[in-house]
């Protein structure tokens, strides 16, 4: 992977777990939306709109503290908590809308923000002159200043790159693209896959990579990921590039196949000029690009062959593909007892798949499942559950994988 | 944590798959059987099999499958089946707070240890859990249970109420889990037991947002940020094989039908000079037909749908009573009844094509066979089950933030 970290980042910090040269780092503006952003050694880094700054500020820097943009230089804001806001008697019963309550104009604004005076004394001017200010209960004077500040302040907070948060950056920027797994779908996935460090896991991932990347993170660089994809190349799984991942984390453990070259009786096309012999090779030239067909040739049958070994302690898709066609084809690689998850984001696919599983022998349990995700705000005084959500993160199938007859011969008495 | 080998081995927790209702771990102990309604079975007999294997009885009656452990079938094979109700929890906690391979992490209290268990499965051999449980009885079988599953590496189990008396580690847990009466109390415990290099994390499970309320104050009071909470549930589907729902076609092929036999029946009659007498109906007025509707409208208990599909025929009629015929009274109400013999619930479908194949003259049979072989000869549908679990518990959430890393800017001149 490109995204390696610099040695230098030694003289920074030593915690691997900050942020680093060369990663991709997710930062929440004022106004709550996330975005990604590429932190480069000795580069100016944009924010959006909001203003840009030196790079080499975030490098070393631990995740999840806010700052404000000042002359590209970062200022690292103190840590915010929960204001309490004492209640008053005051109600809107003296407040109409549409009335004209603030006498700063737009120009006069754009005139301060130029003239880089901070955020909060425009925000101070604005209630000075506000006309109805006083009037507003404390809940709302609260809102307003917040709603302020999203839209003056030049400060963002960095995300750790945790799955649960990439996932969450996804699924609010591009939903479809991730095939609808919502952070909770994806840890039912995971949980349901019963993924642990050191397993061995075939996944079938159309959703951009969340699911591998989920995975992977999971395993922690110990064990094996095979992948099975739609294209002659292994395919780029973009969320990947959100986790920074180390890249032997990556490289050790995951595998890919492609829906041509995992079947059984696939013979490779190149296999056959790979056999020239010795006496007929004419230059280095020659002898160095057969020496790579060769490595990836036999790159692709050890990979082949591991599939083909079989004994993969779980399946997890998340496909756009019929789903029943890709289990029988994979099927045949789990484990007895091994979990079969798979994800889409409409009912019909999966309750055919269900109803087929559930008459076929081998298959153990099928049950459907859909998510069910409910935020709230916590504010002291002011509970309630988000007045938007999501409807749903898709559903999921589970089933378990079990042998018909078990194959010992001296048990063959005792079973029917 | 549990037998990764192929087969089963004598001293192996397996976990025996009854039916979908009753799971059931077992020890292999070769020279002990294992009886119950599903059959005889020696321990030895199991040796050696494949795990994920069907297994008969000995006596050739009733079979079971025997499965490989995961946290989740643990889960359901104790005697208070908790599973299904949080694993949507266990997962969305376990992803909320990046455990993961490697983890540090804290629970209290242990409880029947499904988390424990999940936990262990997720952050491998490399990490560890400390584990806080103030009854002692529970303590000690959870603790027997960690060991008899492999996990005492793992896992640190102490008796004790960490309330009181705090927690063991300090400035060493990546995350941290309380499912506690009170966890307001154990928070500044927690605090101390969280490490301060980088982030870490804390979930307080509570029933009632009164607790929610207060572990919200308590983790703001001690300088935890970005707190936010949640509620997670699995919705399970039920799938149901079915005939193709029955059309309105079908109804208004058969009420043509119907009349046509009527009319048929009333030409016969009107030919062989035979009329009817009923003397209620004989002077066909409206009057008496209205009357006889109402009589039946008030006591037929069904809906509004019956009443029209019966009004209609005999609103059809009444223009042929004026021509003096009075059979009317009597043919709507056997409409009424074939009617009646529709299934309105789809599942029973079946009943009404029968019903209808019986009156059909063999052309439309011929017309309506061909009809059918064009369509899907079962459709699948899926409902959400009648009971679901409505509420498991809130998911309060919060962060803290590690100290400062030196030559940071502080700016505080922000607040408005």
């Amino acid at each position: 992977m490109s995204d390696l970290p610099s040695p230098h980042t030694s003289n920074v910090n030593e915690n691997s777990a900050n942020i680093q040269s060369g990663h991709n780092v997710l930062v929440r503006q004022p106004n709550g939306d996330v975005r990604s952003i590429k932190i480069d050694r000795d580069s100016t880094v944009a924010v959006g709109r909001l203003g840009s700054f030196y790079a080499n500020d975030l490098i070393g820097q631990p995740y999840g503290f806010s700052y404000e943009m000042v002359n590209k230089h970062l200022n690292i804001l103190p840590v915010r908590t929960l204001e309490e806001v004492e209640d008053t008697d005051a109600t809107n019963e003296l407040i109409n809308d549409g009335k004209f309550v603030q006498p700063l104009t737009l120009e006069e604004i754009q005139t301060l923000k130029q003239s880089g005076v901070h955020a909060s004394e425009i925000i101070k001017r604005q209630i000075e002159q506000h006309a109805n200010y006083s009037l507003k209960t404390e809940y709302s004077k609260d809102k307003y200043k917040k709603r302020k500040e999203a839209k003056y302040s030049k400060s963002f907070t960095t995300i750790e790159p945790t799955i649960y948060n990439v996932c969450d950056y996804w699924f609010n920027k591009d939903q479809s693209r991730i095939r609808d797994i919502r952070p909770d779908t994806l840890s039912q996935i995971l949980t349901m896959a019963n993924i642990q460090p050191g397993g061995r896991y075939i996944a079938v991932d159309d959703a951009s990579g969340l699911v591998v990347a989920a995975i992977l993170e999971r395993l922690g660089g110990s064990g094996m990921l095979l992948t099975i994809c739609d294209t002659d190349s292994p395919p780029a799984y973009p969320v990947i590039s959100n986790m920074n991942f180390p890249s032997d984390m990556v490289q050790t453990v995951l595998k890919s196949l492609n829906w041509a070259n995992s079947e059984q009786e696939y013979v490779s096309v190149v296999h056959a000029p790979l056999d020239v012999p010795t006496d007929e090779i004419r230059s280095d030239r020659q002898k160095n690009r057969l020496r790579k067909r060769k490595v990836a040739f036999d790159a692709l049958e050890t990979t082949r062959d591991l599939l083909f070994g079989g004994e993969f302690e779980a399946l997890v898709v998340a496909s756009q593909y019929e789903p029943s066609g890709i289990i029988d084809r994979l099927v045949p690689y789990l484990s007895g007892s091994a979990s079969i998850v798979v994800h889409s984001p409409h009912s019909q696919p999966l309750v055919d798949l269900q109803n087929k599983l559930r008459n076929t022998p081998g298959y153990l349990g099928p049950s459907l499942t859909e998510g069910w995700l409910r935020q709230y705000q916590v504010l002291p005084g002011r509970t309630h559950p988000t007045m938007n959500t999501s409807g749903s993160g898709g559903y999921i199938l589970h089933v378990i994988k079990v042998y018909v007859l078990h194959p010992c011969s001296s048990q063959i008495q005792h079973l029917i | 944590m549990w037998s990764k080998a192929r087969e089963i081995n004598a001293g192996d927790t397996v976990i025996l798959w009854l039916t979908r209702e009753a799971l059931q771990p077992l020890t292999i102990e070769p020279g002990k059987e294992f009886n119950s309604k599903f059959g005889s079975y020696r321990h030895s007999d199991l040796v050696g099999i494949p795990y994920g294997s069907k297994i008969g009885s000995r006596t050739g009656k009733g079979f079971i499958h025997v499965l490989r452990p995961t946290p989740e079938l643990w889960t359901m094979a104790l005697p208070h089946r908790t599973q299904i109700l949080y694993l949507a929890d266990i997962a969305f906690v376990t992803s909320h707070l990046n455990i993961k391979n490697g983890s540090r992490v804290i629970e209290a209290g242990t409880g029947s240890g499904s988390f424990s268990h999940s936990v262990m499965r997720t952050i491998g051999s490399s990490g560890h859990l400390w584990s806080y449980e103030f009854h002692e009885t529970r303590a000690n079988k959870a603790r027997q249970e960690f060991l008899q599953h492999g996990l005492s590496d793992r896992v640190t189990l102490s008796h004790r109420n960490v309330c009181k008396d705090g927690f063991t580690v300090t400035d060493t847990a990546d995350a941290l889990f309380l499912d506690l009466p009170a966890p307001w109390d154990a928070i500044e415990h927690a605090k101390k037991s969280l490490r301060k290099d980088q982030i870490s994390r804390i979930c307080c499970f509570s029933p009632c947002m009164e607790q929610v309320l207060r572990t919200v104050s308590a983790l703001n009071e001690a300088g935890f940020t970005d707190i936010t909470m949640f509620e997670t549930l699995l919705r399970p589907y039920d799938i149901q094989q079915t005939t193709p729902l029955p059309t309105v076609a079908d109804v208004s092929h058969k009420l043509k039908q119907s009349e046509i036999r009527r009319e048929e029946k009333r030409q016969k009659q009107i030919a062989s000079g035979h009329r009817g007498g009923n003397l209620n109906t004989v002077n066909g007025t409206h009057g008496s037909v209205s009357l006889g509707e109402k009589r039946k409208r008030t006591t037929a208990s069904e809906g509004e749908d019956e009443d029209m599909l019966v009004e209609e025929p005999s609103g059809e009629k009444r223009a042929k009573t004026e021509e003096g015929d009075n059979t009317m009274a009597v043919e709507g109400s056997q409409v009424s009844l074939n009617l009646q013999d529709v299934p309105m619930d789809s599942t029973d479908a079946t009943s009404l094509m029968k019903a209808e194949d019986m009156e059909q003259t063999p052309d439309e049979e011929k017309n309506s066979k061909e009809e059918k072989s064009l369509q899907p000869a079962k459709i699948n549908l899926s409902k959400v089950m009648p009971e679901v679990r409505g509420h498991t518990s809130y998911l309060t959430f919060a962060c803290l933030l590690p100290t400062l890393p030196a030559g940071v800017a502080v700016d505080v001149t922000q607040e408005v």
